[in-house]
């Protein structure tokens, strides 16, 4: 009974404000802004729901289902089960790449996020040539990666590059860096690390011109060094930035292609072909669109992986 | 009967209008504007000469059809491997394209190619019989645009310096390169990178099997060439790799370092193939050039590979996109691209006057080493995996000290795989 009256309230408030009348109670003025104000977010989130759909989940859907048919080229063929992961997981170079996968993210990660904090506090305290010096710091970020990799595989040539001209006639030879398994590896996540670190380095730069300039007066006055600044002043207001800083270039270096595609395109011997390179080389170079679907569905729960652990961080943090 | 003849002659002139309608019809189309879609690796901005050959072409051709249009995509050999069965599985080929033969019927099994029209059936002076520019199917594809094999390029000066005299057998090859090693040079040039679909290595593989006569494919199209014959070419580049002859970059190194690296001086010879002749007779004059060295069997014969045409399986306009592909390989159109360094494919082409002028002998000399020294065979649809397969096994017999023989059976399993 009671429901009936309040559904009814409702019909008799919709079918005035749908005839452009205002509801005769005070309490029913806001009411309605809000249904008003509620069909408006629709507004916002209709278009950005589709572009999801239409950019991500439409994409993942196609993948799975690319994954769970043969396929001939890029024509997709008879339903195939999971016969594509079995085939993933038995495989014995999976393992590897995920191990270089790991080794080429953390590595990239353990260079570009020191650098990127150690130049964003360069940059903060530096009070001449800022916006200049700024540029600077961002040039390498600002080339493609395409551009980044083509520069230094040039710069490493043993044939012509500059830097075999240095090391010849320092009397160490050609710098053949990508030659061998492990310089190759190396040499990739330098040079991707040397690419990222300004985003790292903007990132923090963000947050270290939050930190209240008084309590480093008060530390000065206190008689504290940098180096009790930066432990007791500077982390701790960084700590949620340094989180979101580690996911961000995380998910980048996981997702890496280009610069490896450019420098080494996975080689020598697979050396330096993590998960997303075996999803770039089964997908066009073996033509293998189902076996490329299913590694990229790991890759997907990979990065999901990632997420989870660094909002479980961030909302310790917030805790 | 008069009224008999009436009839008769209305029926014959009804008759007369359908027919005169029905052969109309299609030259109307015909004359109808046509934009071709044409992917080709040349630039024409480019300066050099087959690029403007090239643009040259187009332009006459336009001319002499000035209702068909030609728009030209330069994309790169690897571009159009990835390209072309994501666009022939979207019906949107281009209408023309050009391919490298050994490649030809795996972009005919990725759907990529429509037959050629009857048309196709009429040029018969091809230099070598299209046979292998086929689909699944046996139906002609493609034609020859350009003849290429392999040939050994050795630098004069640097054989001089070390009192080496230019070598004719694979066992010379080893023996000349370790000497050029010692000196400071790379002795010989190959690479083991698939950078650029491991061309150089490829290309070096395919006339080295024509040479010992090992069919590269059995007849069910399986790769089956880990053979005694196979084997001689991954024990040629161990004995290379044992005698220190192979640049310390080989890993890395490809088609374009290597020939870099012979027109600068640091590299001592390489096998690559004889489209280079012409560029290195002006950019490199101590590079010359000789016949393949002779393997076992004492054959120096090379495989014939080189470019191809073929028309996209998306292309609505056959029929002009055949008349672009019939002059680019005619007389007119090939004698154009000689003039850049091409080796035309039809004997008629020959006749041109260009070829009878002084400037013409050096594509005279390199047509007529092709002609000689190379013979062309049958490739199965899996061409890009038996070169990466070739450049992972050269990479494994550097990096990890492997034998001859496994170099050649992981190559032939990559293929299989």
């Amino acid at each position: 009974m009671s429901n009936d009256h309040t559904a009814a309230r409702g019909l008799a408030r919709e079918t005035l404000a749908g005839a452009g009348e205002t509801p005769p109670t005070r309490r029913g003025a806001p009411t309605a802004r809000r249904g008003r104000g509620d069909r408006q977010v629709w507004l916002y989130v209709i278009p950005v729901s589709a572009v999801f759909l239409f950019v991500f989940v439409g994409p993942l859907i196609y993948t799975a289902w690319t994954a769970l048919h043969e396929t001939t080229y890029y024509q997709i063929g008879e339903f195939s089960g999971l016969n594509s992961f079995v085939k993933l997981f038995s495989d014995p170079d999976l393992r590897k790449s995920i191990g270089t996968t790991l080794v080429f993210s953390l590595g990239a990660l353990v260079i570009a996020l020191p650098a990127g904090l150690l130049s964003a506090i360069v940059l903060n305290d530096i009070s001449r040539f800022k916006r200049t010096v700024r540029s600077l710091f961002l040039l390498t970020w600002l080339m493609s990666q395409a551009t980044a990799g083509t520069i230094w595989v040039w710069f490493l040539n043993p044939n012509f590059g500059p830097a075999t001209a240095i090391t010849t006639s320092l009397g160490f030879g050609p710098t053949d860096v990508f030659t061998t398994p492990a310089t190759a590896l190396l040499a990739v996540t330098l040079i991707t690390a040397w690419w990222s670190y300004p985003q790292a380095m903007l990132l923090f730069l963000g947050a270290l011109q939050t930190v209240p300039e008084e309590l480093r007066e008060s530390l000065r006055v206190d008689g504290g060094g940098i180096w009790h600044g930066f432990v007791h002043i500077t982390l701790p207001y960084l700590r949620n930035t340094i989180v979101s800083v580690v996911v961000v270039l995380l998910m980048l270096y996981v997702q890496m292609v280009t610069i490896i595609l450019v420098t080494t395109r996975g080689g020598p011997l697979a050396a330096t072909e993590t998960l997303s390179m075996r999803v770039f080389n089964q997908t066009f170079n073996e033509f293998d669109l189902s076996g490329a679907s299913a590694t990229a569905i790991l890759l997907f729960a990979v990065n999901i992986v990632l997420t989870l652990v660094a909002i479980r961080f961030r909302r310790k943090e917030t805790l | 009967m008069i009224k008999k003849q009436w009839c008769f002659a209305v029926a014959m002139g009804v008759a007369a209008s359908l027919l005169a309608a029905g052969c109309s019809a299609p030259s109307s189309e015909s004359k109808k504007p046509v934009t071709l879609t044409y992917w080709d690796f040349l630039d024409p901005s480019q300066d050099n000469p087959r690029a403007k050959a090239l643009k040259e072409n187009i332009a006459n051709f336009e001319a002499a059809n000035p209702n068909i249009h030609v728009q030209l995509s330069v994309v790169s050999l690897g571009d159009m491997l990835n390209r072309l069965p994501q666009v022939a599985a979207a019906g949107q080929t281009p209408d023309v394209f050009k391919m490298f033969t050994p490649v030809v019927p795996q972009m005919a099994a990725a759907g990529a190619y429509k037959p050629l029209p009857d048309q196709a059936t009429q040029v018969t002076d091809w230099l070598r019989p299209p046979d292998n520019l086929v689909n699944g199917d046996g139906k002609q594809v493609a034609v020859p645009y350009e003849y290429r094999t392999c040939q050994l390029y050795y630098n004069e000066k640097i054989l001089k310096k070390i009192g080496a005299q230019v070598p004719t057998t694979y066992d010379e090859v080893v023996a000349v390169a370790k000497k050029a090693a010692a000196s400071g040079v790379t002795g010989f040039g190959t690479g083991f990178s698939d950078t650029d679909n491991s061309a150089i290595i490829g290309t070096f593989f395919d006339c080295f099997m024509s040479q010992v006569g090992q069919d590269i494919w059995d007849k069910e199209g399986k790769a089956a060439f880990a053979t005694p014959k196979g084997e001689e070419f991954g024990k040629f580049l161990t004995d290379l790799r044992d005698a220190k002859a192979l640049g310390s970059n080989v890993v890395a190194d490809s088609y374009g370092t290597v020939a870099d690296g012979l027109a600068n001086g640091t590299v001592a010879m390489a096998v690559l193939g004889t489209e280079r002749a012409v560029t290195f007779s002006k950019t490199a004059p101590d590079l010359k050039w000789t016949p393949l060295p002779m393997a076992s069997t004492g054959d120096k014969t090379g495989a014939t590979i080189g470019w191809t045409l073929g028309i996209g399986s998306g292309s609505e306009h056959v029929d002009a996109a055949w008349k672009f592909i019939e002059y680019m390989t005619g007389p007119k159109g090939a004698a154009e691209m000689a003039t850049g360094g091409e080796v035309p494919t039809r004997d008629i082409t020959y006749k041109e006057p260009y070829f009878s002028t002084p400037e013409a002998k050096k594509v005279n000399d390199i047509a007529e080493y092709v002609k000689s020294n190379s013979k062309p065979h049958t490739y199965s649809d899996n061409w890009t995996a038996l070169a990466a397969g070739l450049s992972r096994a050269g990479q494994s017999l550097v990096l990890q000290g492997r034998s001859g023989s496994d170099f050649i059976k992981s190559a032939q399993d990559a293929a299989n795989k």
